[in-house]
């Protein structure tokens, strides 16, 4: 599989430093699932990590942490789960939240040949899924902010090019467009933005609006 | 140079021999070492006392019952228990789910099954990259650290630092294509 589109270096660390809130952090982690190159980046900027704190200056603790501690060794706790074998199509990082089937998730429908399916909003930030059958897509629009698109599924195209798996649209609010799925099996995304889009038409701007888009 | 990697050595074999064989000497001496930096860690990210207390105490328990999924081949001491203090930050102060890669990812596989050779070469890597880290220019270090350190989004470092968001971002993929190749191979 190539990638040809990439989160930015500068959500990447904002990932691995912690910073990012949990909608950004799905993106990302979803992404990590299917692109080696920035997991290479991740394991570079959490490394950085390792080195700020081991140069942080330290704070005492209290006198009797470590026995406090101690104390608590030996109590029994869950068990560790190592490598638990996920089957299904959806990545790693999106199954507590869906689930491990894309069929099996209750995707609303908005219109034809077009249903999504909200996951969390953070600060602002939400997270959805988007799921466009071939030549379907959402309407042209512009965007108050900051908006990231990952392929999980299909493919889709707009004025700046095309989109596969794994691939992550950056669009910032200069950019109009109007993503359509491709010719082939459904499209479905993974969208987290910023901010409400701005749609163009009155119809999508009404339907936006009651979705919450 | 060489002290630094002989303590990352010496901290790598302790979480190991904790993995292994619940040494409670190595621990103590893990205690010792990070306890107190996952404290200053965490009161540098804005934790008061009480709270950085509790949390870089639960982050060393965390690292007893979890020592044994350590893997020196993918992350040094410092490195993985800087993504424990990290976590627990996330899961405690702000309440949020940390979405993590696949968990059939190697990070979590015993590192018995992990050659030897492997482990070298990671820790060689996280030599160069922290010399690397050392050797960037002060304003792209300042960035990087203020990442770890300032709990904001790279607008609000920018804004804080007078700079354009555009000279942030730009620092931001200087410094980390310059830490990838220290990590990578070096030259």
């Amino acid at each position: 599989m190539t990638i040809s589109h990439h989160p930015g270096e500068e959500l990447l660390l904002s990932y691995a430093s912690g910073a990012a809130n949990e909608a950004a952090a799905l993106l990302v982690a979803s992404h990590l699932a299917l692109c080696s190159d920035c997991r290479m980046s991740v394991a570079a900027a959490e490394a950085a990590g390792g080195s700020v704190l081991s140069q942080v200056a330290p704070v005492a603790l209290d006198r009797n942490a470590y026995d406090a501690v101690l104390a608590r060794l030996d109590a029994p706790t869950a068990e560790i789960v190592r490598g638990a074998n996920l089957a299904g199509n959806v990545p790693a990082p999106l199954q507590p939240y869906v689930g491990s089937d894309f069929d099996n998730i209750p995707w609303r429908h908005i219109v034809h040949g077009l249903s999504y399916y909200p996951l969390l909003t953070r600060d602002g930030t939400r997270a959805r899924l988007i799921r466009a059958k071939a030549g379907a897509g959402v309407a042209e629009h512009t965007h108050r902010g900051e908006e990231w698109t990952l392929v999980l599924a299909g493919s889709y195209r707009d004025v700046t090019g095309r989109y596969a798996v794994g691939d992550v649209q950056t669009t910032t609010p200069q950019i109009r467009h109007e993503p359509t799925a491709d010719p082939g099996p459904v499209c479905i995304n993974l969208a987290v933005t910023d901010a409400p889009l701005v749609f163009a038409g009155l119809l999508p701007k009404i339907v936006g609006k009651i979705f919450g888009f | 140079m060489e002290a630094g990697a002989n303590e990352a050595g010496r901290l790598n074999a302790a979480v190991l021999a904790v993995g292994r064989a619940r040494d409670r000497a190595a621990f103590q001496a893990l205690f010792d070492h990070f306890a107190p930096r996952v404290k200053g860690y965490l009161m540098r990210l804005g934790a008061g006392n009480a709270v950085a207390e509790d949390l870089a105490q639960e982050a060393l328990l965390t690292v007893w019952r979890k020592a044994a999924l350590f893997d020196p081949a993918k992350a040094s001491a410092s490195t993985w228990i800087f993504t424990i203090a990290r976590n627990l930050r996330i899961d405690a102060i702000r309440k949020e789910r940390r979405p993590e890669l696949d968990p059939n990812d190697a990070a979590l596989l015993p590192q018995a099954e992990r050659a030897a050779d492997e482990t070298m070469a990671w820790a060689e890597a996280e030599d160069r990259l922290r010399a690397a880290l050392a050797e960037l220019p002060r304003e792209q270090a300042e960035i990087i650290e203020l990442s770890f350190l300032a709990e904001k989004p790279h607008s609000r470092i920018a804004n804080e630092l007078g700079l354009p968001l555009g000279t942030v971002k730009s620092r931001i993929r200087l410094a980390m294509a310059r830490l990838r190749v220290a990590l990578g191979d070096g030259t």
